[in-house]
């Protein structure tokens, strides 16, 4: 992994020995040989589609298999609408990381962020008696500056994302229990604040359906096809370079951690208003699968690249998985084991193809 | 030098035959074979691209070739791991350092090898630390084994990979570039420790550019060429001429190394870059010079002299603690490489692998990152069309004679000399009226060598400036206009006309008189 080029590359090593340059998590953590070779080189055709498509395909095979194991139940309207309603917030979280991981950065503090947005909005609205859509703005408006700090502190400030993301983490856990006192806030809640994450007004599909169809395409756009997308992910490939050429990293930086925390607060307030009711700490369960979609997602149509498609499928994927076991009444102890082994598997094909190239 | 040892007679101590390695689409080597002999300094040269690479790389252990085999003291031998080349006494010091920045020399040194221990169990760090000083004695190289390697300068660093061949009792030492940014006093040091190696019995493999530096330091040549070895010639038959024709496979060698560069000869305009006083500890102290339209500035200093350095202040890569930088009799601060650009300046950075590319795109997404919103399908929408960046960027292959099959590649797969001129092409792309050239023809192959001079002269005609910063002098000499010398972050000399000259740059980088006469 660590040399990959076909001759010798450059030479003039100005003394740096070996300078590692930021985490690409997908690539593995060895970054240090720098020429990444050109995709598939040297593997059969297959193990190539096998490895770009691999997630949507066993996202297909799951689908049938699930299908048929339960005919009357699994593949009807109402259990498909069911498993993508459940997959739409987690969804959003998933996304908007995409965006900082394909900066090479990533963000601990996004649960705990799920968290204190969908309870800041209750809060507000419930104990203060704000109006809902005032709440849902100052919500989004925590995101924001939660963003702007991970991102400040780390792009100009140096902090490392490890220790700063991880500290906010926890910071917002405590401005969380400031807000509720820690208690379940469920009276009260306006049917318009719940309408966000309830409402089928639209062709009778869930409106968080919509909105997570809305994001995936709004950032698909935002990062496969506009200048600034191109430069994130030249900042993700090789930061140095990029600043060289005129990119300004910092600000793309910290950009990169104001998405993720704005789709925390989104998908924390779709989870509220779902339920009409905000449990204390409830965001933290949601870190991990956001890593875990983003990551398969890491390994699927642009093997190695952080992308939206990717994530999306990802997160049906994981979905898909998790609502068939249910329905094969499957203990949550199998099931939470099958998901894991089921990710690491992917990222084992994925490797598969770019491996011994 | 020439006390070395002929190629003593009996068993080589690594044989290849015959050794071929396909990638899809790419023969990288066709039919290798050569012999190295204990004692023997064998010198391996070819272009950029010609399978010396992954001839150092199937020795190496790393890549296992298609056909042919390796002979280790005669014996047919399967190197499947670098651990297995190392256990068999073969080392190989890449061009890229391999060591951990933070450990300390010894560590280095003694790295993969069993450390000595007390009680079986801790480390004995005095046994460790004494063991590697007789190894680093052997080399003459005066540095602390309990020195961080990452406070050493770049040929001591290389030392320390050397002395790891040393540690590991290496019959064979293959050498990848070894003098590439070493200083001139060091590429001697260097030889002179290979030659006390070869005489004490080791087999050196030795794979440079630098083709004086092969024919002073060698007993013989193989020459690739397109994957295979077109010549195998004892080394005191050859000359510098020979061996370009070898090289190059051209029965005229048309002098490739000698440079030229053809030149219009306008005397120089209008100034367009000033800097005064511009100083940034500790590399920095005061240094003033001025750069004018159509002209080459060459900038010359040892290692450590503040030439890079400098060429980064006047990206906006550094601040500068005091001076000025006047463009086109404007004063700027430059806070970031693209105010640089604003100001129409451009920079060739040395470490092209960290800082040139993202190896990972293509042609196409690395030419237009500097200039993405020049090349939108529709004015208003912030999109870059790909069919407007294809063919800038197949406009710049064309130009620059970047050798890829077409502009989707990923830059990773190009040869040295391509990559860098696929900079090059960003910063034609943008377009600039000074050109910071730094190190530009490091690792870069004879033809890829004339190409960058030529699209140097080329800048120079339009009317821009280029500031060329070169560890190899005669090339330095032949580009520049006039010379500029830096010594300890200083300016102590500037040549033009016929003072520019290999001898006087070298004389002025080495402290002048004093220097001269010690």
């Amino acid at each position: 992994m660590a040399t990959g080029q076909t001759d010798a590359p450059a030479g003039g090593d100005p003394g740096l020995v070996g300078a590692g340059t930021a985490a690409r998590p997908a690539t593995g953590p060895k970054g240090a040989g720098g020429g990444v070779r050109p995709p598939g080189r040297g593997r059969p055709g297959w193990v190539q589609v096998v490895a770009r498509g691999g997630v949507l395909v066993a996202l297909l095979l799951v689908i049938v298999a699930f299908g048929i194991a339960r005919p009357d139940t699994f593949l009807t309207t109402n259990n498909l609408n069911a498993i993508l309603q459940q997959a739409a917030a987690p969804a959003i979280l998933a996304i908007g990381l995409t965006v900082p991981l394909a900066l090479g950065e990533f963000d601990l503090s996004i649960g705990a962020m799920v968290g204190l947005g969908g309870a800041s909005a209750l809060a507000l609205i419930t104990l203060h008696g704000v109006a809902w859509p005032v709440a849902v703005l100052l919500a989004l408006g925590i995101g924001l500056l939660v963003g702007l700090v991970n991102g400040v502190f780390i792009a100009y400030l140096g902090a490392s994302s490890f220790v700063q993301t991880l500290a906010m983490g926890v910071i917002l856990l405590g401005v969380e229990y400031l807000f509720t006192n820690q208690q379940t806030l469920f009276s009260g809640v306006p049917q318009g604040y719940k309408d966000l994450g309830q409402s089928d007004a639209i062709l009778g599909v869930n409106i968080q359906i919509w909105l997570a169809l809305l994001v995936a395409v709004l950032m698909y756009l935002f990062l496969e096809q506009t200048e600034t997308g191109r430069r994130i992910y030249a900042v993700g490939g090789n930061p140095d370079a990029a600043r060289f050429a005129g990119v300004s990293v910092k600000r793309l930086r910290v950009l990169g951690f104001v998405i993720v925390a704005v789709a925390a607060v989104i998908t924390g307030i779709l989870i509220t208003a779902q339920g009409g009711s905000s449990q204390p700490n409830a965001g933290v369960p949601f870190l991990l699968p956001a890593y875990a979609a983003a990551f398969l997602g890491s390994a699927t149509f642009r093997p190695g690249t952080f992308n939206v498609p990717g994530t999306v499928v990802a997160v049906l994927f994981l979905g898909v998985i998790q609502t068939g076991l249910q329905m094969l009444q499957i203990a949550t102890a199998w099931i939470n084991i099958i998901q894991g082994v089921v990710l690491i598997a992917a990222m084992l094909i994925s490797r598969l193809e770019r491996k011994h190239a | 030098m020439s006390t070395a040892a002929a190629p003593r007679a009996g068993v080589p101590v690594i044989e290849v035959r015959g050794l071929r390695k396909t990638y899809p689409g790419v023969l990288a080597v066709d039919d290798a074979s050569f012999s190295v002999a204990p004692g023997e300094v064998l010198g391996l040269v070819g272009k950029n691209g010609a399978g010396k690479s992954t001839v150092i790389k199937m020795l190496a252990g790393l890549v296992t070739p298609d056909e042919g085999e390796i002979l280790v003291d005669g014996e047919p031998t399967v190197l499947a791991s670098s651990h297995a080349a190392s256990v068999l006494g073969i080392s190989v010091v890449h061009q890229e350092l391999a060591l951990v920045p933070r450990g300390s020399v010894a560590e280095n040194v003694f790295l993969g090898l069993p450390y000595p221990r007390r009680a079986g169990l801790f480390v004995d760090w005095s046994a460790l630390h004494r063991k590697a000083g007789a190894v680093l004695a052997r080399l003459g190289l005066e540095v602390d084994p309990r020195a961080s390697v990452d406070g050493l300068s770049v040929a001591q660093q290389r030392m320390v990979m050397i002395a790891r061949c040393l540690a590991w009792d290496a019959r064979v030492v293959v050498l990848d570039e070894p003098t590439a940014s070493l200083t001139d006093d060091e590429i001697s040091h260097l030889l002179e420790v290979l030659r006390q190696l070869a005489d004490a019995g080791v087999a050196i493999v030795y794979v440079s550019h630098r083709l004086e530096e092969v024919l002073g330091a060698t007993d013989r040549v193989v020459v690739m060429r397109d994957g295979s070895v077109v010549a195998d010639l004892v080394t005191a038959t050859l000359t510098k001429q020979t061996l370009v024709a070898g090289i190059t496979g051209e029965a005229k060698a048309d002098e490739s190394q000698t440079v030229h560069v053809d030149r219009a000869g306008r005397p120089p305009g209008a100034e367009l870059l000033r800097v005064t006083g511009l100083t940034r500890a500790p590399a920095l102290h005061g240094v003033d010079l001025t750069l004018r339209e159509g002209e080459v500035l060459g900038l010359a200093g040892l290692v450590g002299a503040g030439r890079t350095e400098l060429a980064r202040v006047l990206f906006g890569v550094d601040a500068p603690d005091s001076g000025t930088i006047t463009v086109r009799g404007k004063d700027v601060v430059l806070r970031s490489p693209r105010a640089a650009m604003k100001e129409r300046i451009a920079l060739l950075p040395e470490d092209r692998r960290h800082q040139g590319n993202d190896t990972a795109r293509s042609i196409r997404e690395n030419t237009s990152l500097p200039t993405l919103r020049r090349h939108r399908g529709v004015s208003w929408l912030p999109r870059p069309s790909a069919a407007r960046e294809r063919a800038v960027s197949e406009e710049m292959v064309g130009r620059l004679g970047i050798k890829a099959r077409d502009t989707e590649v990923a830059v990773g797969t190009l040869s040295g000399g391509n990559q860098q001129k696929v900079v090059l092409a960003k910063w034609l792309v943008h377009g600039a009226d000074v050109f910071v050239f730094d190190e530009p023809t490091a690792g870069i192959d004879v033809e890829g060598k004339a190409d960058v001079y030529g699209i140097v002269g080329e800048l120079a005609d339009q009317g821009k400036a280029v500031l060329f910063i070169s560890s190899d002098l005669p090339e330095l000499a032949a580009v520049s206009d006039r010379v500029v010398v830096l010594r300890e972050g200083r300016v102590v000399a500037e040549l033009t006309g016929s003072q520019v000259s290999e001898s006087q740059i070298l004389h002025h980088c080495y402290g002048g008189a004093d220097a001269a006469s010690a």
